[in-house]
């Protein structure tokens, strides 16, 4: 037996970090857990390599699950008062749920806030900037040929400077869609019917151009702000 | 992004403390603070939103009956939260396989459908993006690309090694062993830079 060790020891390791990672098949995977619950070692293996691979897990874009989720698992657990344990996103129950790649939080913060004419929007983009703090909320009325933009915040715009919003598609350069305001609410007239012209769009993006606008048709200032396009 | 990882990470675990005493006002704010992240998880392995929602579920019943069990010396609470969700994902996920598999042993014909919900960053690149933070991101960088993908696709993506090589058109040995050398090379890395780091 303890010429089997190290071997074993380093087989055990491959398994653990297998297991973690997720790649061991069913049985293997029920085998190695009821092994775990009598032996420490192996345990450790696990719990070492569950560890090291939560490490990763950070890259995985949160998405913000439904609110039913969360009003079922109240429900599930017995607790007294659902709505007085969770006010904020039971608010948000209308919202039809919808898959979100980023600022989840915000983004619900911002459905919100929209609250009275979000049930009927076909096209939401969140913008923020490198903190990640949403900044401007774009949408686009069902049926309308405009995008509607709501700045969160007012934003500090220098003078003669001007906010400008760009469509950003998958391939080829950003294509203006023009002026937006710094604070409160605009509108930007779209070149075509929503699905045409936000077609092969990704994202959206605010710069800071010269008053009137980038001269270039291109942007030239610093991108301020940027966000998916969610299709809902 | 401005939120201190460690303080982070000591209110995750009071609030842990808190729900082991069954206090539910701790649990819905566990539950706010950490669902988006963990939801992200279990969606990118089982891709299906309805059993995604109820593994998330489950994964917090499991919290809220278990939470006593957590040893903040032993693992930090997103690390132990995870692992409940990704563990009882990979369970569903390979019992499913064994369903549907256990018929054709060779699997080629049940090509998972491997699009991501949100047509976000592919695997290698949160693989990276996850590991910015810490000293890890270099451990990562240090793969060679064939057991980087693989281990990227297998994490976020919950593959097996005969989807892997299904998806990355090599043999089965070569996925396995791109998986195995990429294991070891990222912990004999990653135990350098707990010591020092």
């Amino acid at each position: 037996m303890n010429l089997s060790r190290p071997d074993r020891a380093r087989r055990l390791d491959l398994v653990a970090a297998e297991y973690a990672l997720g790649t061991l098949p069913a049985r293997a995977r029920a085998r190695l857990d009821r092994v775990a619950r009598g032996d420490a070692v192996v345990s450790r293996a696990m719990r070492d390599w569950e560890r090291r691979i939560a490490l990763l897990a950070d890259g995985a874009a949160p998405i913000q699950p439904p609110p039913r989720v969360w009003t079922s698992l109240a429900r599930r657990l017995g607790f007294d008062d659902i709505s007085d344990v969770a006010p904020w996103w039971r608010r948000l129950g209308f919202w039809r749920p919808f898959a979100l790649a980023s600022f989840a939080a915000a983004f619900a913060l911002a459905v919100a806030l929209l609250a009275p004419v979000a049930p009927t929007e076909t096209v939401v983009v969140v913008l923020a900037g490198p903190d990640a703090r949403p900044a401007l909320l774009a949408s686009v009325p069902r049926g309308e040929r405009v995008l509607a933009v709501k700045a969160l915040s007012p934003v500090a715009v220098p003078a003669g400077r001007a906010l400008e919003l760009w469509m950003l598609p998958g391939q080829g350069a950003p294509r203006s869609l023009g002026l937006i305001p710094a604070a409160g609410t605009g509108q930007v007239r779209l070149p075509a019917a929503p699905e045409q012209a936000f077609r092969g769009i990704d994202a959206l993006a605010v710069s800071l151009e010269p008053a009137g606008g980038s001269p270039t048709g291109l942007p030239t200032g610093p991108v301020l702000y940027t966000g998916r396009l969610e299709r809902l | 992004m401005a939120v201190d990882p460690a303080a982070r990470n000591a209110r995750l675990a009071e609030l842990i403390a808190r729900v082991a005493l069954a206090d539910q006002r701790a649990f819905a704010e566990l539950y706010q603070q950490t669902s988006s992240h963990l939801f992200g998880v279990a969606l990118r392995i089982v891709r299906e939103r309805g059993i995604a929602e109820e593994l998330l579920q489950e994964a917090y019943v499991n919290v809220w009956h278990h939470a006593g069990s957590y040893v903040a010396e032993r693992a930090q609470p997103t690390t132990w939260l995870t692992a409940i969700v990704r563990n009882r994902c990979l369970d569903h996920v390979r019992k499913r396989d064994l369903d549907t598999v256990s018929m054709t042993r060779d699997a080629d014909d049940d090509a998972p459908e491997l699009s991501l919900p949100d047509g976000g960053p592919g695997p290698a690149e949160m693989l990276l993006a996850g590991a910015d933070a810490h000293a890890i991101r270099e451990c990562v960088e240090r793969l060679e690309g064939g057991s980087r993908q693989a281990i990227a696709l297998a994490f976020f993506q919950g593959l097996t090694h005969s989807e892997l090589a299904q998806h990355l058109a090599q043999p089965l040995g070569t996925v396995k062993s791109w998986i195995r050398r990429g294991l070891e090379r990222l912990k004999v890395c990653l135990e350098r830079a707990e010591i020092t780091g």
